[in-house]
């Protein structure tokens, strides 16, 4: 057991764990073991970011397509959320590491708030995308459409190269003049994009609402006076670390899917 | 007991004989503490809810041996359906799933949690002088998302089963396999993560928690082997969570990242899968060259030789083990380039792999080497996995390779690595670490029997693998040319001997709880601080903080106990040496 001066705090557990030596050592092994979680995180995301990457090098006029066909408004609200909510997060540190309590309840409610409306925005967003039926899957569908000796014929594509089609004619003239050089197998191949879209996007949400968990576990410890002894505001910077890899991601994400331009070799010459 | 030199006052006047010993006495000076971790609390609950790392050791234990015993059923069935060039008891798609199952049960279920899950999870924290890992609640959840996980995998496999090869290659498994390749893929995917967090609790814990005097240079180096397995397993599995995700999109969706005729490129998946499970093979392998080292020099009474090159080269294959996994891919179409590049890298994991190996021999050349049970297996370990490992070269040239790619060549030389190298290693671990887990001693004859039964039957199964494989037989088929059929029968034959050799331990180390004499604090007589624990060891492990003033091989020092308690040891004085 821990002898040391202040190893019993005002809380109802010590403050230094029974099987640290002193708050040093648990300090430190607490912000490392963070550290090496992150390290895991940049490699799980990196294996999806691999992918996308290997699949835009193929199909670059397909994964503009994509691209325009998103909402880039409501991601450009989202980014400025996000990093907000990384500067709040911030002052939290500082209010514990002050022992402020007020500041820190004010801090992490903030940081929750702006958590939550991004995710408001971004189900929003789904909701767009769900509506515009810009959902991959195999069902299918025929249309009119012409073979190679210029015989009308009725082709057999997939439900979404249709609602692709429809969202960037109606678009705007950019996303028009992408849509009209596509074909249809172009098209269809555009689900490719949407699947990594949803899942890399899905990943990132479902990191958001862990941490937002967290936060709301934070915001309870810090009202029930968890972090008076302010030897405990490590606990509000890892958190803060989770919280800016998160944001991280998202800053990674915004121009990966949302300004997907056309960049590659043949489109050069 | 003789007692030829009287015990000295003080270490000054302690006059030094360097006699070399033969076997190291078993004394039990003090007898096993009356509280200790086993019996301070008693009751489902204080096992489930525990966060002792050396009960969570024991927690990782026993269904790791239930997964073992499934995935040896699942290879009995396959090599009893190829006594026959036509099958003998299988139709063909039970055979598929019989061989996936063997494959995936032991490789994601036993090999990659087995070491690290309890002789890591035991051992590591003890061999540093600290009380318990970095975050011990951490450990006891990653045990539960492991058994969460596992249990969904096994669950796949008994309601449907699986038959993609522990591999899960697309297009057929995501588009023709009509088995349960997404719950599969979901167990794949949980155990990783309980893996990820083991990994990443044993770096913060050799990072943070060394006890005084415990420098870089002074860990044992079975931790040093664990730290490099934990850098490999945070590192890769992300990614194979990843891999296993976007292939049960596909399977979903119906949507093409992998299957070619959607647009996907089935090589990705490859790539993908390959940047985990080549490491993985590391995963499995490092930690049973780690305990290599311990029981090596423990029954040589002699330091290791080389300890930095052997600690090192940990490390150099964790580096090395990241940059060949395209060996896998020399056949399925990457370019042709791209393979030259990863043959020659291949040949680099040799490198560290053959540091050891010549380490280790060095390290029994003028030791006193005794032939207990762990020495034995030891033993094994070295000459198999040595085997196992140049056979691997014949593989990683792309010329070679190409012969006897997918033969029962492969199968040999991964059993050689995996089976000849890490189940004799986790034997070997258990064997010399038993007595400290439990406090009680084995039957010394019965192990060693089976020692030396796993080897023969071991060899009997897979020499003739390499033979047949090299001869053309392919892996996987169920059907073969009758000419075959005797190299298949060896191989059962080997197969039943080895089965036999795997169930006495299962016999005699329980025994050994009820029947077994008290082994006492330190039965081998090793250097290691975990030895200078009490047996079973105590909640805290240590009565007090450790202060570490020497390496962890000083087997020329005279140690602690022989201060001590030289009346109790047929010693001279010294331990061994020079």
């Amino acid at each position: 057991m821990a002898t040391n001066a202040h190893a019993e705090g005002e809380g109802r557990q010590p403050i230094v764990a029974h099987h640290f030596n002193n708050i040093r050592q648990q300090q430190a092994s607490v912000r490392f073991g963070m550290w090496v979680f992150l390290v895991t995180e940049v490699l799980f995301f990196g294996g999806v970011l691999c992918a996308y990457a290997a699949c835009r090098i193929w199909y670059p006029k397909e994964f503009e397509a994509g691209s325009t066909a998103l909402n880039p408004f409501i991601a450009s609200i989202n980014t400025f959320l996000l990093l907000s909510s990384s500067f709040t997060i911030t002052l939290a540190i500082r209010a514990a590491y002050k022992g402020q309590r007020d500041g820190l309840r004010l801090w992490l409610a903030s940081t929750i708030v702006l958590g939550t409306v991004f995710l408001g925005f971004k189900a929003k967003e789904y909701y767009g995308d769900y509506e515009e039926g810009l959902i991959p899957g195999p069902q299918k569908t025929l249309v009119d459409d012409v073979d190679a000796t210029g015989k009308p014929v009725l082709r057999e594509v997939s439900v979404f190269a249709v609602n692709l089609k429809h969202v960037l004619e109606h678009k705007n003239a950019k996303a028009k003049a992408i849509s009209d050089k596509m074909t249809w197998n172009e098209r269809d191949r555009t689900q490719m994009f949407f699947v990594f879209y949803y899942s890399i996007t899905g990943l990132h949400v479902i990191h958001m609402i862990v941490g937002l968990g967290l936060l709301v576990w934070q915001l309870i410890l810090a009202q029930i006076g968890f972090f008076e002894p302010t030897e405990r505001h490590v606990y509000i910077e890892v958190m803060s670390l989770y919280w800016h890899f998160v944001d991280l991601v998202w800053i990674f994400l915004f121009p990966l899917l949302y300004m997907a331009g056309h960049h590659s070799m043949d489109g050069a010459f | 007991m003789a007692t030829t030199h009287a015990p000295a006052t003080t270490p000054t006047t302690l006059e030094l004989d360097y006699t070399p010993q033969t076997a190291p006495p078993v004394v039990d000076v003090d007898g096993p503490p009356k509280v200790h971790y086993l019996n301070h609390s008693f009751g489902w609950l204080s096992w489930l809810l525990t966060v002792d790392h050396k009960r969570i050791g024991i927690l990782y234990l026993i269904p790791l041996t239930i997964f073992f015993m499934c995935g040896g059923i699942a290879a009995g069935l396959v090599r009893l359906n190829l006594i026959q060039p036509y099958g003998a008891i299988l139709e063909l798609d039970q055979y598929n799933k019989a061989f996936t199952a063997h494959g995936t049960i032991m490789l994601f279920l036993f090999l990659i949690p087995v070491i690290p899950g309890v002789l890591g999870n035991f051992f590591v924290p003890m061999m540093i002088g600290a009380k318990d890992m970095a975050f011990p609640k951490l450990n006891l959840a990653s045990w539960y998302v492991w058994m969460g996980g596992a249990m969904f995998f096994i669950a796949a496999l008994l309601f449907g089963g699986l038959d993609t090869g522990w591999t899960f290659y697309p297009p057929y498994s995501s588009k023709y396999s009509h088995t349960n390749v997404i719950w599969a893929g979901l167990g794949v995917f949980i155990t990783g993560f309980s893996s990820i967090l083991t990994g990443l609790n044993i770096i913060a814990t050799v990072h943070k928690m060394r006890a005084p005097g415990m420098t870089w240079g002074r860990l044992p180096l079975f931790v040093w082997a664990m730290y490099a397995t934990s850098v490999i397993q945070i590192l890769a599995t992300p990614v194979l969570a990843m891999a296993v995700c976007l292939l049960a999109t596909e399977r979903i969706f119906g949507v093409g990242i992998f299957d070619p005729s959607l647009g996907g490129d089935p090589l990705l998946f490859q790539h993908l899968f390959w940047y985990y499970s080549h490491p993985a093979v590391y995963i499995m392998i490092l930690p049973g060259m780690g305990v290599i080292n311990e029981v090596i020099t423990c029954f040589s009474r002699k330091n290791i030789f080389g300890y930095k090159a052997v600690a090192w080269s940990s490390v150099g294959i964790a580096v090395v083990g990241f940059l060949v996994w395209g060996h896998h891919m020399f056949l399925s179409g990457q370019g042709v380039y791209l393979g030259m590049v990863f043959s020659v890298l291949t040949m680099l994991v040799a490198i560290p792999s053959a540091v050891k190996v010549f380490n280790w021999t060095a390290t029994f050349y003028g030791g006193q080497i005794t032939f207990e049970a762990p020495m034995l297996f030891t033993i094994g370990f070295i000459v198999l996995f040595t085997i196992g490992g140049l056979t691997g070269l014949f593989l990683g040239i792309l010329g070679t390779d190409i012969h006897l790619h997918d033969t029962y060549f492969v199968i040999a030389h991964f059993h050689f690595t995996m089976v000849g190298g890490m189940m004799f290693a986790w034997q070997a671990g258990l064997h010399f670490y038993w007595p400290k887990m439990t406090g009680k001693m084995y039957s010394d004859f019965w192990s060693r029997l089976a020692a030396v039964i796993m080897l023969v039957g071991f060899s009997l199964t897979f020499l003739p693998q390499f033979v047949a494989g090299y001869h053309g037989l392919p892996r996987r088929y169920p059907y073969y040319p009758v000419e075959f059929q005797m190299m298949n029968i060896l191989s059962t034959a080997g197969a039943t001997i080895q089965g036999f050799g795997y169930l006495m331990p299962a016999v005699y180390l329980p025994l050994s709880l009820f029947f077994g004499r008290n082994a006492g604090a330190n039965p081998w007589r090793a250097t290691g601080l975990e030895w200078q624990t009490p047996s079973p060891p105590t909640m805290h492990n240590f009565e007090e903080l450790p202060i570490v003033t020497h390496g962890p091989y000083e087997y020329a020092l005279p140690s602690k106990f022989t201060l001590e308690d030289g009346h109790a040891h047929e010693t001279k004085g010294g331990n061994g040496g020079h």
